[in-house]
């Protein structure tokens, strides 16, 4: 039996939806506007388009680009960010190079990859890979560098070599960073993808979200938003139980409920 | 924490089973500078010499910043001398190594680690079979005094449990060579009474040799059987002190012994005289 304060607690996100919900369907009621459907009208329409085969194909793409992209990134940045956190030189070589891309709107670069690649699967991945990739790198560079020097001590000692020591000392003490660098990589992936639709205009959620658009059908555009959005809660959720099961060893941190987990 | 072991008959030995003197650690003339910035250099160590014996516990005094924790890291490997050079049986020391193993202050366990994969990383490193090196383990963590808590991460344990859990993680891959450096620095005065008895009593035992860096004379002439004092800037050895005092060392027994008193007295007055104000600790 939970205590009514722990109901509350586990109700707490639900009730926060169900307000926004009611919000809306109050300010479209009184506002009157065609550009603006009512609740009701957007969540009507989310079965249709979760019934149309041609409309779960485009969004099932969607995830995969964003899946591919993200994994590349992860793969690529973990290594790239742990070895510029423990050797000066690489650090230096690539922390120049990152600071011109980091201001850089990655979604920015489409054209000109677009251009090169076409607007295809590739152009779209490699975007989201670029988005995701960079506060990866971050976090895994910023948390190799705050691993104890004497640990790394106490494993020499034992006899690792250096590679043991990145990948066997260095890659586990930097997981609980990596990982939040890894979650914040998650949403971006979100974001480049729908972005990258909207400018390669093929296939994918973001191209069902802005055909809509262009054709008038606003509750379908509604429809999409909350789509996208439930998405994102879902992977956050789904990733932060992975990630609070892989560093359960480390320090209790405060953090924002963010996910439903 | 009541899980320390008590002291049984067992854990003693007599006197006699010294083995015969022979050296293992050769210091030679090793001096260390560091650049602290473009135009200054700070002479960490000068030109320090010394021979350690096999199977001695020989404790390094100093106040803080006289260079003693660098000497260790020489020593140990993690640190290359500007000059001279460090040898163990002869052999020069050119980076870490099994034989020689490292305790620091700040315990550096493995905190996604359990206590048994801590203690248990070392021997698997060096080849030993799973079942084997846990059952080593097991019986490491016994001794230190945490027995039931195997299971528990680092996060989980005071201060105290965890330098226990650093010793037996050091003492499970067998190295010659205790390098302890400060490790009941970070202690409260309590715990660091305890830990320095269980680790007599760990020591009694196999007399491994044994490298002690502290800046407390109490415990330096309680654990030793020399103390080489270092004094700073630049850090060098003042004065090595033998310490005759008759083994097993209990604590009530030797705080009340005027032999004990007079070493801890005479060390005390030597830094006065070199510093004036206050002493190493």
């Amino acid at each position: 039996m939970m205590s009514p304060a722990a109901v509350l607690k586990r109700a707490a996100p639900v009730l926060a939806c169900i307000g926004l919900l009611a919000i809306w369907q109050a300010a479209a009621l009184v506002l009157k506007n065609d550009s603006f459907p009512t609740a009701i009208e957007a969540i009507r329409a989310i079965p249709d388009i979760l019934g149309d085969k041609e409309s779960l194909i485009n969004i099932l793409a969607s995830l995969r680009r964003m899946a591919m992209g993200f994994g590349a990134a992860v793969l690529f940045s973990i290594p790239l960010g742990l070895l510029m956190g423990r050797s000066r030189a690489v650090a230096a070589f690539f922390n120049p190079l990152l600071m011109v891309i980091y201001p850089v709107p990655k979604a920015a670069l489409m054209p000109i990859i677009m251009l090169w690649l076409g607007v295809g699967d590739v152009t779209k991945t490699l975007v989201i890979f670029l988005g995701v990739s960079l506060p990866v790198i971050y976090h895994s560079f910023e948390g190799a560098k705050a691993v104890e020097q004497k640990m790394l001590w106490s494993g020499a000692a034992m006899g690792l070599s250096p590679l043991q020591r990145l990948v066997r000392i260095v890659l586990p003490a930097a997981l609980p960073e990596i990982l939040t660098g890894c979650r914040t990589g998650l949403v971006l992936a979100l974001i480049t993808m729908i972005t990258s639709e909207m400018i390669a205009r093929q296939s994918g959620a973001g191209n069902i979200l802005f055909n809509a658009l262009d054709m008038g059908q606003y509750d379908t555009v509604f429809a999409m938003i909350i789509i996208v959005g439930a998405m994102g809660i879902c992977l956050d959720a789904i990733f932060e139980r992975i990630r609070a099961r892989l560093v359960r060893w480390s320090e209790p941190q405060f953090d924002m409920p963010l996910s439903f987990s | 924490m009541n899980v320390v072991p008590s002291r049984s008959s067992e854990w003693v030995r007599p006197v006699t089973s010294h083995k015969p003197a022979s050296a293992i650690i050769e210091i030679e003339s090793v001096s260390q500078v560091f650049q602290t910035s473009a135009r200054k250099d700070h002479l960490a160590l000068s030109d320090i010499s010394l021979t350690i014996d096999e199977g001695a516990f020989v404790s390094i005094l100093g106040p803080s910043g006289c260079g003693k924790s660098t000497l260790l890291y020489i020593v140990g490997g993690f640190v290359s001398p500007t000059s001279g050079a460090a040898k163990i049986k002869g052999q020069a020391i050119t980076g870490p190594g099994p034989d020689r193993g490292p305790v620091f202050q700040e315990f550096a366990l493995f905190p996604w680690k359990t206590v048994l994969g801590n203690v248990m990383y070392g021997p698997r490193q060096q080849g030993v079979r799973a079942s084997e090196a846990e059952a080593q383990s097991r019986s490491l963590i016994e001794m230190v005094g945490l027995k039931g808590y195997e299971s528990f991460y680092p996060k989980e344990l005071s201060g105290g449990m965890k330098q226990r859990v650093a010793l037996a993680r050091t003492l499970a891959y067998h190295p010659e060579v205790l390098l302890m450096d400060e490790p009941f620095g970070a202690l409260d005065a309590h715990t660091r009474t305890r830990l320095q008895n269980d680790l007599l009593n760990i020591w009694e035992r196999d007399r491994k040799t044994v490298l002690f860096v502290t800046h407390s004379v109490d415990e330096a002439v309680f654990l030793s059987d020399k103390v080489v004092m270092m004094s700073k800037s630049p850090g060098r050895i003042r004065q090595i002190i033998d310490i005759d005092l008759p083994r097993p060392r209990r604590r009530n027994e030797l705080l009340l012994d005027p032999r004990y008193q007079k070493y801890v007295v005479d060390i005390e007055r030597m830094f006065d005289e070199s510093d004036g104000a206050g002493g190493p600790s």
